[in-house]
């Protein structure tokens, strides 16, 4: 199936549509916002770069729309048991949210937030200019689309419920000082990567290269790195549990391989570690989220200015990078829908698109990576616009119950694989009653 | 109530006793509004299969299943396990330092007013800034825990990365924000000692050791009991400082109890078990709370017991 043809099944049609079709247009957009002028538009986000980057740029949508935003910003830890209890109440304070991808489908399982295709197409509201197709591909299905065959990727059934914002994808760095001076050059497949290992600890005399390994969840996303390129999977088709397949066992060989001949203490590092141990020089690469190219020329941040290049995330049997991070959803509950939708929609706009990754966020079109000034400011961003093709939006199950999975099953047996309590085929064996029973209790296999 | 006391109530009448209840009644709600209906509340959740951003009424009736779970989920009996290793090795170590600091530090010794303010200033602290100032202290790359350990020539470690070191953590990070605590309940305790009863004892011949195992320690024997309880029922509740040190981990090693509630609740979305996990907490520290105050009862005294 093309993806037009999943977008269209999964009811986007009507938006593609108001892109192609002038007589459907939108209307200009001075008669568009006028009617919410004096309006305030509450939203719920985390303190994190690229809502850094967003909170520099909102004062342009006020002085352009006259739509006021009051931001309520708080740690991500926090902010979805807040969300929860705010969206649960007949009217709640927040009219947009921004939300982790791996909390969609609760959050519509819920009912707690609004699909977006009826604000796309009212022709009051829409941007006849707003090109849904320019947002990349992979960022847009895995952070937008709820309701597939598989719930949480396209297909029939599936609908728009949030826009990516603050998305990422993986992508390998490593010390190119380091690596001309051995000879050494980026590791291009799993096997290049895990021959690397032992020589480059071995002949640099630091980490081969930084990763998560904390128990829970940051252990879970370090796995999930390797298995995907690898070619395995959590669940087969029918939503049986496979990750203790062969690919799972290599993926979690690998991760404590790269854990014992990594900086010391990988089997305690969440992601701030992982990044500082990096850009402290610590380790000699960095294979995980596109936010450490943000940081590595910041000299008040790292110790590695200049000396870092990128290359993709290696391929194994195939190449697919991480999908994940951060969205923006409205709430079923919010007072100013109308309002809310225009912000939503001005924030992720090629124009305003261009600005927030010019202050620091993370691109989410194409047409940003394309432009000139972008490249200009960031070259390195040559590397990334070739590594978002390789997006896997089917990176992770993103169910309803993803997050016990994730912390509570998986989470526990890989990081007890880390630490040598148990070897990775008896990690991963020994979880598979635990999730066969989560699966069981939600419904996905016979009790 | 004292004889005094006794002989007023005869004599006063019933409309007195009134006005006692007029005066201790808002009291009496807050305290029931504040913790009863809390403590009911959860237990009624218990009964139900309640998923939070979801309406109420949406809520299943699942009966004693929630409380079944509770004793057949090995999880729950490791946590507790973890939980009563934790709180004995925490507050023994606490309780020993704390008294031990006191001693050491009562009397009009100069410049010991700054150093007991000095020493209180851990309790002082947010518990999540407790967990995160050692989380950098124990890491195993930048961790000025290493850097000591490498003046004596001791290999650094991975703390937060071992099973055993992690839990080793969580213990001295617990041990240096909560003796403190200790310290000034017992200097509080030991400045109510009456000073004739230590100068008959030093006159009778006894020396410094005889009097404070003798003498001060059973004279302050209650304020030792009220520390002990409130220094358990803390370490029961254990969460923050473990949420960030270690996330429970690696593996389970340092899930406690309370970080096992709080995983089943709102990542597992499972609030109903979470209540019962959360009744059979408090059971054990109620029991634990008993015993402590059955040792030694402050109320004794009073009763003429």
């Amino acid at each position: 199936m093309k993806r037009r043809d999943l977008l269209k099944a999964g009811g986007l049609a009507g938006i593609l549509a108001a892109g192609q079709f002038p007589l459907i247009k939108g209307v200009f957009a001075q008669d568009r916002y006028a009617k919410y002028r004096g309006q305030t538009v509450v939203m719920s986000v985390p303190s994190h770069p690229h809502y850094d980057a967003m909170t520099k740029i909102l004062p342009d949508f006020t002085a352009e729309t006259g739509i006021k935003v009051e931001l309520d910003k708080m740690s991500l830890a926090r902010i979805k048991d807040k969300q929860l209890l705010e969206m649960a109440k007949p009217q709640g304070d927040y009219d947009l949210a921004c939300y982790v991808v791996m909390w969609k489908t609760e959050y519509v399982k819920k009912n707690l937030v609004e699909p977006l295709e009826p604000f796309f197409q009212n022709q009051a509201l829409a941007d006849p200019n707003y090109d849904m197709d320019d947002i990349v591909k992979g960022y847009l299905e895995v952070q937008g689309l709820v309701g597939g065959p598989k719930t949480y990727l396209p297909g029939p059934g599936a609908k728009l419920y949030g826009l990516p914002y603050g998305s990422e994808t993986s992508i390998l760095a490593y010390r190119k000082d380091i690596f001309e001076k051995h000879g050494f050059k980026a590791p291009q497949t799993y096997d290049d990567l895990q021959k690397l290992l032992a020589p480059l600890k071995a002949k640099s005399g630091i980490g081969a290269l930084s990763s998560r390994g904390q128990s829970g969840h940051q252990c879970v996303h370090a796995w999930l790195l390797h298995l995907n390129p690898l070619g395995g999977e959590v669940f087969d088709a029918n939503w049986n549990p496979v990750f203790n397949s062969q690919a799972g066992i290599d993926a979690l060989k690998l991760l404590k391989e790269i854990s014992d001949t990594g900086p010391a203490g990988i089997p305690s590092y969440g992601q701030g570690e992982t990044i500082n141990a990096f850009l402290q020089g610590q380790a000699a690469m960095y294979l995980d989220s596109i936010l450490i190219m943000g940081l590595v020329n910041d000299p008040e941040k790292s110790k590695i200015v200049g000396q870092v290049g990128y290359a993709l995330h290696p391929k194994g049997v195939r190449y697919a990078s991480q999908s994940g991070g951060l969205g923006l959803t409205m709430p079923k509950n919010s007072k100013n829908k109308d309002a809310a939708f225009l912000l939503l929609q001005w924030l992720t706009s090629k124009a305003a698109d261009f600005k927030v990754t010019m202050a620091g966020g993370n691109a989410i079109r194409m047409s940003t990576l394309n432009n000139p000034d972008i490249l200009k400011k960031y070259p390195d961003f040559a590397i990334l616009k070739e590594q978002l093709k390789y997006v896997e939006p089917d990176w992770r199950p993103i169910i309803a119950e993803w997050d016990e999975i994730n912390i509570q099953a998986l989470g526990i047996g890989i990081s007890e694989a880390l630490t040598g309590k148990k070897s990775p085929e008896e990690a991963l064996n020994g979880i598979v009653p635990k999730v066969t029973d989560i699966m069981k209790r939600g419904g996905y296999l016979k009790a | 109530m004292t004889d005094a006391g006794g002989a007023a109530m005869t004599i006063n009448s019933r409309s007195n006793s009134r006005t006692a209840w007029f005066f201790i009644l808002p009291a009496v709600i807050i305290m029931l509004a504040a913790c009863l209906y809390p403590v009911i509340s959860a237990a009624r959740l218990g009964f139900y299969d309640w998923s939070m951003g979801t309406p109420w009424s949406q809520a299943k009736w699942t009966g004693w299943t929630s409380f079944e779970i509770v004793f057949t989920d090995p999880a729950v009996w490791r946590s507790l396990w973890t939980t009563l290793k934790f709180a004995a090795v925490s507050v023994s170590a606490e309780m020993f330092l704390g008294i031990a600091l006191a001693l050491a530090l009562e009397g009009n010794i100069r410049g010991m007013a700054f150093f007991r303010t000095l020493f209180i200033l851990p309790m002082m602290v947010a518990p999540i800034a407790v967990g995160l100032t050692w989380r950098y202290l124990f890491d195993a790359q930048f961790g000025l825990i290493n850097a000591l350990l490498a003046v004596f020539d001791v290999a650094a470690k991975g703390w937060l990365a071992d099973e055993t070191l992690a839990f080793a953590a969580i213990i001295i990070a617990d041990i240096w924000q909560w003796t403190p605590f200790v310290f000034i309940m017992v200097i509080a305790g030991l400045s109510s000692v009456d000073s004739t009863v230590l100068e008959a004892a030093r006159i009778d011949g006894a020396r410094w050791w005889t009097v404070t195992r003798r003498v001060k320690l059973p004279m302050i024997a209650h304020v030792l009991a009220i520390t002990l309880v409130m220094r358990l029922i803390d370490a029961f509740r254990v969460l923050e400082v473990i949420y960030v040190l270690t996330f429970g981990g690696p593996g389970d090693s340092t899930e406690v109890l309370s970080m096992y509630i709080y995983k089943t609740a709102f990542i597992g979305q499972r609030l109903g078990s979470a209540s019962a996990i959360s009744v059979l907490l408090l059971a054990v520290v109620m029991f634990l709370t008993w015993l402590a105050l059955r040792m030694s009862n402050p109320l004794d005294d009073e009763n003429g017991q």
